[in-house]
């Protein structure tokens, strides 16, 4: 994986960069900053955040039309944008010593003349001699202030010069006109600052916009002689310094890094704010009081929406630009012996485009993780473990719970039906129902298999890719129907990799028909619309239409679309994130809960959270809570129903020699199983092949067996007591991942 | 369910259990790590509390790496 491919999904975020009104800044001042400690009465902090953004606080503060306010945020909510030049003159009051930093620095060898003692000229020139330049200044004038001199607060800003320029060495020539270039020949650097319509000694035409250069190496020009404004005149003179610093300790001209302006534009959603008035000064300045209640009004802008609202962004409390960086160097870590840092990360993610939705510039994480679990697959550098069961259920519904077949003597149809893996797993009457709903109206065939979720949730592009062939094919052989979809989340996923495939929502066509008359369920309700459908509205509509034609009062949910805990497969890399999501979803309202995804459904049993699927109340079928071993039954069964509705054919199931075995258990242990993802199959098979071989152990004290199954990705163990032919007592069950190696 | 291992034996070879270093391997990383097995065919033997406990713990802390 190259850098840029990881940075390419999170560049966009812009958490921890300066806010709006900075961008707006011709100095780029640190705003948020200052408002923070203005608001703590921290006085000389943010006195020397203005001071060292500005360079002459009381002459910047009195002069800047404040470009910042027209970026200010809080006018976004309604409020009027913070008084930044108040606060800035307040903050210059409170100050108790203006008295400038003085850093102790070793004089450095570079000589610099400056033309001119206006603003330009002294900004420049006292930030060369902070860093210990010899700064000589030559003025025809017998003062400095240049054409400042001519306003009204002259004397205020005198005494600012004097202030911010007490404590350097520059020599001030006064009564000295510049002429001729040539009588500054014996300085390094010079730089023009005679003001508006001064003396440039010929250099304007050639002048240099961005290296503020002339065509005589280390000359340079700047300030209102260059048609800047005051406030842009002294801002220059900043950047002029840094330019002939540069010059000096590296010989060359640079340009300075100038902030992408366009990002004053950046505006946060803000959404049920408190809105602050403008706080007003009761005499000509802030009190301390008054200053400090004004600049708590700042929001001090930095987004985290993705974090504030995402459990997992918030269980690691990483930021999107750490993780793009840190999906980067796990991806090129050495699997053995580099410590990677990310990866439980990567797997905790229900890849639900929650954080895309809230994000003002749409950065998507769980894409980015999606994108790293696929690298890290096809690096061999998965967990196998984590996505092992759900694998092998897909390559089930692909393999034997797979069939497609068009209506009943026919070989095209119209339409298709495609409910998706878990909704007959979970209720067969669901799947059957809805095909005889769909039959009634169109020309309806069927597929049954599931749309690939778990390879994409996986990584495993291959797995993915074989199943969307699969689903291609028989669509082509169907005769290319409408298919009729019964999960938000195949339809993302047909959305996503079968983009030609026309799919439309089971419930937005239920929705619409008026001879569809769902029974009365619950009388209030919230719908609890699964992440998928976050972008179908008219999916969402049509739940909405059926609930509501069954005198369901709705509640809406103050967060729509969030995940329910399913998506990303995410329990066995993180049960403890899997139970902080699944409890805050089953939560989020006190009302039971309408719901159309089977995943949410299943989560919400295992809350105990009372809900029901939107087909419950259409087909008047009471859902109960199912085992992974009984939704697999559940679909052989759905098969078994529609191939002998479709194509008048039986189904047998293929059994393999260990299913005649018959197991009981504590309901607690199996809840445990299902929740470990460890299924009545997998426990039948040790134990048949531990019988026949022989290869177990036995604790005749207790008069139980005990057996294990080395799979690629997990060891199984069974302990279990015989209880008669065939006849099998569960008493413990578990698995582990390492491997033991049988050598000597 | 008690399952101290000195109460099991390898059913195959009618031996009890006794402990050896056995070589366990993980995601790559090979971990050395004394538990039951049969003297005889050198069947492993994991009680429930060594796999959901020290191996578990091995087993995330390997992940995390």
């Amino acid at each position: 994986m190259l850098p840029e491919e990881a940075a390419a999904y999170v560049n966009k975020c812009f958490n921890g960069e300066p806010a709006s009104c900075t961008y707006a800044c011709p100095f780029n001042m640190d705003i948020r900053s200052f408002m923070e400690k203005a608001a703590r009465g921290r006085w000389l902090a943010a006195y020397r955040e203005l001071r060292n953004a500005v360079i002459f606080p009381a002459i910047v503060s009195a002069l800047c039309d404040q470009p910042c306010r027209s970026y200010c945020q809080r006018a976004d909510v309604g409020d009027e944008a913070l008084a930044v030049r108040d606060l800035e003159e307040a903050v210059i009051r409170l100050t108790k010593s203006r008295k400038p930093e003085n850093y102790f620095i070793p004089a450095k060898s570079g000589r610099v003349a400056v033309v001119g003692a206006g603003p330009a000229a002294l900004s420049c020139a006292l930030l060369l001699a902070q860093k210990k330049f010899a700064v000589t200044i030559f003025e025809k004038e017998a003062v400095w202030g240049g054409s400042l001199r001519r306003h009204p607060k002259f004397p205020e800003f005198d005494e600012e010069f004097a202030i911010q320029l007490s404590d350097v060495d520059i020599e001030f020539r006064y009564n000295n006109e510049i002429k001729e270039l040539e009588a500054l020949s014996s300085y390094d650097a010079v730089y023009v600052a005679t003001g508006k319509n001064g003396d440039s000694f010929g250099l304007l035409p050639d002048w240099n916009a961005e290296l503020y250069s002339t065509s005589v190496s280390g000359v340079f020009l700047g300030g209102e002689l260059v048609g800047k404004t005051l406030i842009e005149a002294i801002a220059q003179g900043g950047v002029a310094s840094k330019i002939i610093e540069g010059y000096f300790l590296s010989g060359s001209i640079k340009k300075q890094p100038e902030p992408d302006r366009s990002k004053r534009l950046r505006f946060l959603r803000r959404k049920d704010l408190e809105k602050k008035p403008l706080v007003l000064k009761s005499g000509d300045v802030y009190s301390e009081e008054e200053a400090r209640a004004e600049a708590s009004r700042c929001l001090l802008c930095d987004c985290d929406y993705c974090e504030a609202g995402c459990e997992m962004l918030n269980y690691y409390k990483k930021k999107p630009k750490k993780i793009g960086l840190e999906v980067h160097t796990d991806s090129m870590a050495a699997s053995t012996v580099s410590p990677k840092t990310i990866t439980r990360e990567t797997y905790s993610c229900n890849i639900c485009g929650y954080c895309k939705s809230v994000c003002p510039e749409g950065v998507d994480i769980g894409a980015l993780l999606q994108f790293s679990r696929a690298d890290r697959f096809n690096q061999n550098k998965n967990i196998p473990a984590y996505h092992d069961y759900w694998l092998r259920e897909l390559d089930f519904y692909s393999g034997e719970g797979f069939f497609a077949a068009p209506p009943r003597g026919k070989r095209t149809c119209t339409h298709a039906f495609f409910p998706g893996c878990r909704l007959g797993a979970g209720e067969p009457g669901y799947v059957v129902k809805s095909y005889d709903y769909l039959a009634e109206k169109f020309d309806a065939g069927l597929i049954l298999g599931c749309c690939g979720a778990p390879a994409y949730w996986a990584g495993d592009n291959n797995r993915l890719d074989s199943n969307i062939s699969l689903l291609r094919q028989s669509w082509e052989k169907l005769g290319r129907p409408v298919m009729v979809l019964a999960c938000a989340y195949c339809k993302y996923i047909f959305s996503l990799f079968m983009p030609e495939i026309p799919c439309v929502s089971i419930y937005e066509i239920m929705g619409e028909d008026g001879s569809v008359r769902p029974v009365s369920y619950f009388d209030e309700a919230a719908v609890f619309d699964p992440c998928a459908a976050r972008n179908d509205i008219k999916m969402q509509a049509g739940v909405r239409r059926i609930a509501g034609r069954a005198g369901v009062k709705i509640e809406e949910l103050e967060q729509p679309n969030r995940c329910c805990g399913f998506g990303g497969h995410i329990s066995l890399a993180n049960p403890d994130l899997y139970d902080i999501i699944t409890a805050n979803r089953a939560e989020a309202s006190d009302k039971p809960y309408i719901v159309y995804c089977a995943n949410c459904r299943d989560v919400f049993f295992q809350k105990n959270k009372s809900s029901a699927h939107i087909l419950a109340l259409i087909f008047g079928i009471e859902q109960r809570a199912t085992t992974l071993q009984e939704k697999k039954a559940n679909s052989l069964e759905v098969k078994r129903i529609m191939m002998k509705k479709l194509s008048g054919e039986d189904f047998t199931p293929q059994k393999p020699p260990w299913d005649e075995l018959s197991l009981s258990m504590p309901r607690l242990l199996r809840e445990e199983l299902d929740r470990q993802l460890i299924i009545e199959d997998d426990l039948k098979e040790a134990i048949w092949m531990a019988e026949a071989s022989g290869d177990k152990f036995i604790n005749d004290a207790e008069g139980v067996c005990q057996c294990s199954m080395v799979k690629p990705a997990l060891t199984y163990w069974v302990q279990y007591k015989k209880n008669g032919p065939l006849l099998y007592e569960v008493r413990n069950a578990y698995c582990h991942r390492i491997k033991f190696i049988k050598e000597d | 369910m008690n399952s101290n291992d000195n109460n099991w034996k390898c059913a195959k070879c009618d031996m009890p259990l006794v402990k050896k270093k056995t070589l366990f391997t993980y995601l790559g990383h090979n971990i050395t790590y004394e538990v039951s097995r049969c003297p005889k065919c050198g069947s492993v033997f994991i009680p429930k509390e060594l796999a959901e406990g020290k191996m578990a713990e091995v087993e995330a802390q390997l992940e995390d790496k």
